[in-house]
């Protein structure tokens, strides 16, 4: 276990999909630096190429 | 995605990848390769002019290359950021001929091809791994002839297909002859579940079931001529809240055909460019060859190519299927064995989107014990407002939304009609007001022509009016002068084949939303302080989780038990599933850890009221009362308890999973019943479950539970057999233990709801077990020792129907706590300050519960984390003056708000507690002088909506 004073300002976030955007703005909304860091040149990931989403048919992007 | 560019606390770093780590947990060190746009991210406004002038055109990567893009591009219209970006692979630029068109045309001078791009270093406390996955490359299976007949494409091309925005702009047509096809054929499991020779991966992708069965019904919305829709399937995996539901929907629909088998072989009429599936149904055994217009391969997901190259940078492994290795000591799906580095969503291995997103909140709760918080924000400063005063200035936006409104709606009429309508200053109208370039568009049009009042005809506001509120507020107009009209999913998709009745309902909506913009009046939020410590309830193994994230943040906790020790449901396991962890240790290290921290750990205490709101919540608990700032509820579910379906309770050697797992736990060496081995057990899955009469859905974890149980007994020499409707291994490493199950000798036989299995026995004890199996066209006698029922999970009604009055949280149809939004808020509820953990929300496994702990610690952080909340305006108040003290509405509110207070000595009045009421207006439509206001729904705004809908 690493000693609990040690603590640097911010974390990285690999990947700009549904799952690394929750990540980001979970931490972010609690006064958290995130580096948001994605491969391709938009955020968006698999999620925004699908049209609906099941079961509630909500739109994707 | 549009949050998350626009928040202040979140660098984007698009086009960039790690290259370099060290450090450890709480100090890592990082390096970023940010790569060349060419493109200045800070000059470019995204207007596209250079894109116009750009002479190359190649395929699109985000169409699947269905669509084109030129080599200076914007990779999709809601991009972010919208910046474009130069592929220098095609740009002529590279080539003899220099064209510098896109250079000749920016006026903001963004263009920079000598873009070095930029190495940047970093220092962060942890490290999330959220990289996704690649889809499968479907042309490996040569037999299905991907790539090499016109008409055979994957799922990510039908959906691109099917979208709005996409290369055929929502239509679905056949590559070859661009005719609407009639019968279409989809093919699951194509690279998942692989058997033998056939390429592909051994593991179940999850979530291509469910895509498909969607894909039929959008098909059959888009197109409505389709004749046939073939889905050839395995089992048919609905296993995640409300998808068994959606399921059952999808079998009444009369075009919809599902048959269990998986074609061998697809090949083209080269005449018509049909293609010919053959296959044999597994249900009739019947050999046969179909005829389809389309054939669509629900294609599954691989690891991302480059997991390897990051793996190396991050010093963690790969799994055997290449995906980021989880450690599986924790029993949690997030941890790697590099303390500080978290796995979430499918970089770990296939996951649908509701549990990506429960994992990533469960990841961020992780990190942020190792990171530092930034200083708490100052009072934002007061924003200049915008001068509002005089007449309603009101512009009018209608969003195409792609084709889902513009294809039915006529918007040219409806802009007409909005022009007309008193007051109205400005209409303009957009492919997609939800992008950038449309938000800014109508920031842009605010400001121009002095708008005080906007009005959105467009989608749905539960997912978009934030959106559009933010972007008013971003200029100085109060949020709450803006109005959303819905003329999509109230329009456009309910009458879709009536679109001139369509029009005109849009229209009198559209009268109806300007009306009430006209009255609205700007409304300012209020704060209040935030207690800051947590209540959680349920000390299970979700309970356990989200004490213990909470309280390595430093929160103060109290973790409410209603049994005499903590463990829940892992107190009556042996085993839990994937890595085959000792419950009992998984149990015992949760519990010691609880035991060493500050956690306020309570047994035997049930709560006995919760009153106040978010922020301040006051508990009364059978063991003392305190003051919280938010709630977590992790109640769990309960076993159900089987009401004498396949002889239970009247033969004695009829039990459950559960108490099966009870004799597997005494049992320590060999499986011994009264002393000796029994010759043949039969598992009976689905018992109480995927009933549609009684609205249970799959209950997810009895599948994997079975074949871990059947493995252990197969092991130990007893022969096995598996009676099932589908086999819904879903989880990770669950496929692969129901193949080795299989391999063991595991039998598994299919039996349908119309033709259940027949147990009889005598004196109390079941002997046969009768069972049609389908394929054979027989009947099979099984001579058993034990039944086993794979009992399903079922809402604990007792407990939730407590926290439903106490906190207010809307229950499903399935009787589960209902969450705020199935995929996008899985932890959390309609109640603010109350979040949901673990199977309270419906049936899930160990792994999927210790990610929900996660996520709500994360979720209750990120509350906590301010020193004061702000509650919607959107409220009730009382004119006191009118008031005369009849206490109606204290006696009508749901949610505790009004009270009757001493206004001057002797006299009485209701007071509204802004914190508590939700604005739902009941009181005020209930109040007999007239005392109550609605505050964004005043009868002014009300009246003259009827009144522009009587007049229209």
């Amino acid at each position: 276990m690493v000693p609990k004073g040690i603590k640097a300002n911010g974390v990285l976030v690999l990947g700009g999909g549904i799952t690394g955007i929750q990540a980001a703005l979970d931490l972010a909304s609690s006064r958290i630096k995130v580096y948001l860091v994605e491969k391709s040149p938009s955020l968006g990931g698999r999620m925004a190429q699908l049209d609906k989403t099941f079961p509630t048919m909500d739109c994707a992007i | 995605m549009m949050d998350a560019g626009r928040h202040p606390n979140i660098e984007v770093l698009t086009n960039s990848e790690l290259t370099h780590l060290d450090g450890r947990a709480g100090s890592f060190r990082a390096t970023v390769r940010k790569n060349p746009r060419y493109v200045s991210e800070e000059l470019c406004t995204g207007c596209g002019l250079c894109i116009d002038d750009c002479p190359v055109i190649v395929p699109n990567e985000f169409e699947v290359g269905m669509g084109a893009r030129k080599a200076i591009y914007s990779p999709f219209p809601q991009a972010v950021p919208n910046t474009h970006i130069i592929d220098r692979e095609h740009c002529l630029n590279d080539d003899f001929l220099v064209c510098n068109n896109c250079l000749n045309v920016c006026d903001r001078n963004a263009i920079n091809f000598d873009d070095p791009g930029e190495e940047i270093r970093l220092d962060v406390g942890a490290v999330i791994v959220a990289t996704g996955f690649d889809v499968y490359n479907a042309s490996a299976i040569p037999s299905y002839g991907y790539g090499l007949y016109h008409n055979v494409l994957t799922n990510m091309e039908l959906e691109r297909l099917l979208n709005a925005t996409g290369p055929t702009r929502g239509h679905i047509v056949r590559p070859s002859d661009h005719k609407v096809p009639r019968k279409i054929a989809f093919v699951q499991c194509v690279g998942s579940r692989g058997e033998g020779r056939e390429a592909g991966c051994q593991y179940c992708s999850r979530f291509c079931c469910m895509n498909a069965i969607k894909d039929c019904l959008l098909v059959k919305q888009h197109e409505s001529d389709i004749e046939e829709l073939m889905v050839f399937y395995i089992d048919v995996r609905a296993a995640g809240k409300g998808f068994e539901e959606f399921y059952q929907r999808s079998l009444g629909m009369p075009e919809l055909k599902y048959v269990r088998g998986r074609p061998s072989k697809i090949i083209e009429d080269p005449q018509t460019r049909d293609l010919i599936i053959s296959v044999e149904n597994g249900e009739t055994g019947e050999v046969s060859k179909v005829r389809a217009d389309l054939v669509v391969l629900s294609t599954g997901a691989v690891a991302a190519a480059s997991n390897r190259d990051l793996a190396e940078v991050l010093g963690i492994n790969l799994d055997e299927n290449s995906f980021f290795e989880v450690e599986p000591r924790y029993g949690s799906p997030l941890h790697t064995a590099r303390e500080g580095i978290y796995v979430c969503g499918c970089a770990a291995g296939p996951n649908d989107i509701s549990d990506s997103v429960a994992q990533g909140s469960g990841a961020a709760a992780e990190a942020e014990v190792f990171t530092a918080k930034l200083p708490a924000e100052e009072e934002p400063l007061v924003k200049e407002e915008l001068d509002i005063s005089g007449p309603p200035r009101v512009g009018v936006f209608l969003c195409h939304c792609g084709i889902n409104i513009a294809g039915v709606l006529d918007i040219e009429e409806l802009k007409e009609v909005a022009k007309n309508i008193p007051d109205v200053v400005y209409v303009e109208d957009n492919l997609f007001l939800c992008s950038d370039e449309g938000q800014r568009l109508v920031q842009e049009k605010i400001v121009e022509h002095r708008l005080n009042r906007v009005v959105a005809a467009a989608c749905t506001p539960r997912t978009h009016e934030p959106i559009f509120r933010e972007s008013c507020d971003q200029v100085g107009l109060n949020p709450y002068l803006f109005e959303m009209v819905n003329i999509r999913d109230q329009c456009s998709w309910v009458h879709t084949k009536v679109p001139k009745i369509a029009t005109k309902k849009a229209r009198d909506l559209i009268g109806m939303g300007v009306a009430r913009a006209r009255h609205l009046q700007p409304l300012y939020r209020k704060t209040i302080p935030v207690n800051q410590s947590v209540l959680v309830i349920g000390g299970g193994v979700a309970g356990m989780c989200a004490a213990l994230e909470l309280e390595a943040q430093g929160m103060k906790v109290y973790l409410l038990e209603k049994e005499g020790r903590l463990g829940g449901i892992l107190n009556n396991l042996t085993r839990v599933y994937p890595a085959n962890l000792s419950a009992f240790e998984l149990a015992r290290t949760m519990v010691e850890k609880i035991k060493a921290s500050r956690v306020e750990a309570m047994a035997s205490t049930e709560v006995n009221s919760i009153t106040g709101f978010v922020g301040n919540f006051d508990v009364s608990t059978t063991n003392g009362n305190f003051r919280v700032g938010a709630v977590v509820v992790a109640t769990g579910a309960h076993i159900y308890k089987p009401q004498g379906e396949f002889g239970y309770g009247r033969f004695e050697n009829v039990i459950t999973n559960q108490e099966l797992e009870n004799i597997l736990h005494e049992s320590k060496d060999g499986i011994h019943v009264n002393g000796k081995t029994p010759g043949t057990v039969l598992f009976i899955q689905c018992v109480g479950s995927r009933d549609t009469e009684k609205d249970t859905g799959c209950s997810r974890f009895c599948c994997p539970t079975t074949i871990k149980q059947a493995i252990r007994l197969r092991e130990n020499g007893v022969n096995v057999v598996v009676l099932h409707r589908d086999v819904r291994t879903v989880g990770a490493k669950a496929e692969e233990h129901y193949r080795h199950a299989r391999e063991l000798g595991v039998k598994f036989i299919r039996y349908t709801p119309e033709r259940l299995p027949h147990v009889s026995g005598r004196d109390q004890r079941a002997e046969q077990v009768e069972i049609r199996e389908l394929a054979l066209h027989q009947t099979l006698e099984i001579d058993v020792d034990y039944v086993v029922l794979a009992a399903g999970m079922v809402p604990n009604e007792q407990s939730t129907a407590k926290l439903h009055d106490i906190l207010k949280v809307p229950l499903g149809a399935d009787g589960f706590f209902m969450e705020r939004h199935a995929k996008l808020g899985p932890v959390e509820s309609t109640t603010e300050g109350v979040f949901l953990a673990g199977c309270v929300s419906g049936p899930k496994d160990i792994a999927d519960s210790i990610a929900q702990g996660a996520a709500a610690a994360a979720k209750v952080a990120s509350l906590i984390s301010h020193d004061t909340v702000a509650l919607e305006p959107t409220t009730c108040v009382v004119d006191q003056t009118l008031c005369r003290a009849c206490g109606r509405c204290v006696e009508i509110c749901d949610y505790h708000a009004p009270s009757l207070v001493e206004v001057a000595p002797g006299l009485k009045a209701a007071q509204i507690n802004q914190a508590l009421c939700k604005g739902c207006g009941t009181c005020a439509s209930w109040c007999p002088t007239g005392a109550i206001a609605a505050m964004h729904f005043t009868d002014e705004q009300i009246d003259s909506m009827m009144e522009a809908l009587l007049a229209g």
